[in-house]
């Protein structure tokens, strides 16, 4: 799998291609600033980019406009962003395109490799993957009135895992339920959010629940 | 109503004041400086200047009335403690404020006829017009009186008249509270500009040497309680892990499998590092502030606060940042003060822009008892929002509800 790092901080950067390299992804470029990140987009086609949020010249979200600009110059090119924090507002720039393929993990997500090499995977095969803490700030009660109100606390965790991006099978294993269970809890959350998607079509299914999540 | 009569009042009153005033003070003036030769002078100035005071101080009292501010009295310097007799009577002479309002005693007296003038016109036409029908019925029948309305060509006779002077008495109605207002404001500029305008400039540099002290305690105490949550944390925290790490190297070669636990450990206790460096830092300068602004900044604070947040914000405008941060970390410290000792369900917070100032509003259902003491969370917020010229209100009763409403000039 070839893959474009984007990161300003070297040592990161260096970290990021060694263990990607070691699990045997090809790094085809690493750059260290939003415009250089777009073209090598451009000019490599990657599989995925891992891209960090914080870069040169403003500081700001830098990597964040240039993923998104990457993306329109070569649309759908996955991505995965990686920020020392999450906020919920980064994550609505990156769906607000609704292509999937994308990700938004915190940096020290890294440090899980087996858990950080699954959701690269993921990002690449069109997927969407959001880290627990973006998710725990949508699933906030906003309202008295909130239809959230009316889950089951098991169905809760479920919708959690669901707008993080996991699959049916690994929401049963982190859950400990039977495959069967997950799709009937989540046939349970569709109804009573008023929700219609796919079962089939996981990527469409994360982007339904994260619509709602946010309106 | 109530406005055109106390504007009245203040000409009229004024006026016989000012002769009064202007004879004193001019004689006085003269006849001290004429005689400050012979020493007789200095007493008769000082004399003058006490007078002048008087007059100022009741012209003062009747400015807050006129110009709707709250009265304002300069600083009059005392005589130094243990000074002599001399000292103390040369005293007034030391004192510019004292020469201002000598100065305008003196320079009101055209203003306060001019005034006089203007307002006994504005009440005497409207006054005349209304009553006319009244005394009509006698001028009208006087031979040769040619009236107004037969000059314009628009007939004679009482009822035409009656109804042209009735109507140009209501037009004159009309025209009163504008007339009496332009009148008294034309003497009371002169009033505020010479009376009150240095006790003006004196208070607004009280509020503002105010504001910078609380910014500056606010500020060290800030760095101070910085220090300590760097030392209680991510220092610590790293030399753990620094032992840690020694101790996996000496294992590799014993034990490898212990090895793999205390690493795991280790890579644990690196995770909770960062947890509380971020944390640390979202309280410096929290990054999403400064990049995407007040609206989407509260709104992740209020997506980390354990008690549920309904969240109104209706400004997407960016502001100045001390302006912003004011207003994120008083959110931010009060949310944090419901999460902990509130025991509240529910929390609503609002952001509005009123005029030139930014009004965030908090309230929960809990306990109450939140107040604005020495050593309260509290107390360094109002500090903060005195550094950017903002107020901090705070009801809060035992039993609750609590409301604090936080207010910063944004012009």
């Amino acid at each position: 799998m070839r893959v474009v790092v984007a990161d300003d901080a070297v040592l990161i950067r260096a970290g990021l291609v060694r263990l990607l390299e070691e699990f045997g992804f090809e790094v085809v470029a690493t750059v260290g600033d939003g415009d250089a990140l777009v073209a090598a987009i451009a000019e490599h086609k990657p599989d995925v980019s891992v891209v960090d949020v914080r870069m040169p010249p403003s500081f700001t979200d830098e990597g964040l406009k240039a993923a998104v600009e990457a993306r329109r110059r070569v649309p759908g090119t996955p991505v995965l962003i990686l920020s020392q924090y999450v906020e919920v507002s980064y994550a609505e720039d990156l769906l607000a395109d609704a292509r999937g393929a994308v990700g938004y993990l915190l940096k020290d997500r890294v440090v899980d490799v087996d858990e950080f090499l699954e959701g690269l995977r993921r990002v690449a095969a069109g997927g969407t993957v959001f880290d627990p803490q973006v998710v725990s700030q949508l699933m906030v009660r906003r309202r008295k009135d909130d239809p959230l109100a009316q889950l089951t606390p098991r169905e809760r965790e479920v919708l959690g895992l669901m707008a993080e991006g996991k699959s049916n099978p690994a929401i049963g294993r982190q859950l400990v339920i039977s495959d069967g269970a997950v799709e009937k809890h989540i046939r349970s959350i569709f109804n009573k959010l008023g929700l219609y998607a796919e079962d089939s079509d996981q990527h469409r299914r994360v982007l339904a629940v994260l619509t709602y999540l946010r309106s | 109503m109530r406005r055109v009569l106390l504007d009245t009042r203040y000409t009229l009153v004024g006026f016989p004041t000012a002769v009064i005033g202007f004879v004193i003070m001019l004689a006085g003036f003269a006849a001290g400086v004429g005689t400050m030769v012979v020493w007789l002078g200095v007493p008769l100035l000082a004399g003058t200047l006490v007078a002048a005071r008087g007059f100022a101080d009741a012209e003062r009292g009747w400015l807050s009335d006129v110009l709707k501010r709250p009265p304002v009295r300069p600083r009059y310097k005392p005589a130094p403690p243990g000074a002599g007799r001399f000292r103390r009577l040369v005293n007034p002479l030391t004192s510019g404020q004292s020469w201002l309002d000598l100065l305008h005693g003196i320079v009101n007296l055209p203003f306060a006829i001019v005034s006089f003038v203007l307002t006994v016109v504005f009440w005497a036409l409207p006054l005349a017009g209304l009553t006319y029908p009244l005394y009509g019925i006698i001028t009208t029948r006087i031979p040769g009186n040619e009236e107004l309305p037969q000059l314009l060509g628009l007939g004679d006779g009482y009822v035409v008249n009656s109804v042209f002077y009735f109507a140009l008495g209501l037009v004159f109605t009309l025209v009163l509270p504008f007339g009496t207002r332009g009148a008294a404001l034309l003497r009371a500029g002169l009033g505020r500009a010479l009376l009150t305008g240095v006790a003006e400039l004196q208070e607004r540099i009280d509020d503002l040497a105010e504001g910078r002290a609380a910014a500056v305690s606010a500020e060290a105490n800030a760095l101070r309680k910085l220090e300590r949550d760097i030392h209680d944390g991510p220092q610590q925290r790293l030399v753990s892990l620094a032992m840690e790490l020694s101790r996996a190297q000496r294992q590799l070669a014993k034990d490898p499998e212990a090895a793999q636990e205390t690493i795991k450990s280790a890579i644990a206790a690196t995770r909770e590092t960062l947890d509380e460096l971020r944390a640390l830092s979202r309280g410096i300068a929290p990054p999403i502030l400064s990049d995407r602004g007040l609206a989407p900044a509260l709104a992740a604070l209020a997506g980390r606060c354990t008690v549920p947040v309904d969240l109104d914000v209706q400004t997407v405008e960016r502001y100045q940042a001390a302006v912003e941060n004011a207003i994120y970390f008083v959110c931010a410290e009060t949310l944090t003060n419901v999460a902990k000792h509130s025991r509240a369900t529910t929390c609503a917070i609002q952001l509005v822009r009123i005029g030139n100032a930014l009004v965030l509003t908090i309230g929960d259902d809990g306990v109450g008892g939140a107040h604005v003491a020495k050593g309260h969370g509290l107390a360094g917020l109002a500090d903060r929002l005195r550094a950017v010229d903002g107020e901090l209100e705070v009801q809060s009763p035992d039993g609750g509800p609590t409301l604090i409403v936080a207010e910063v000039p944004c012009g």
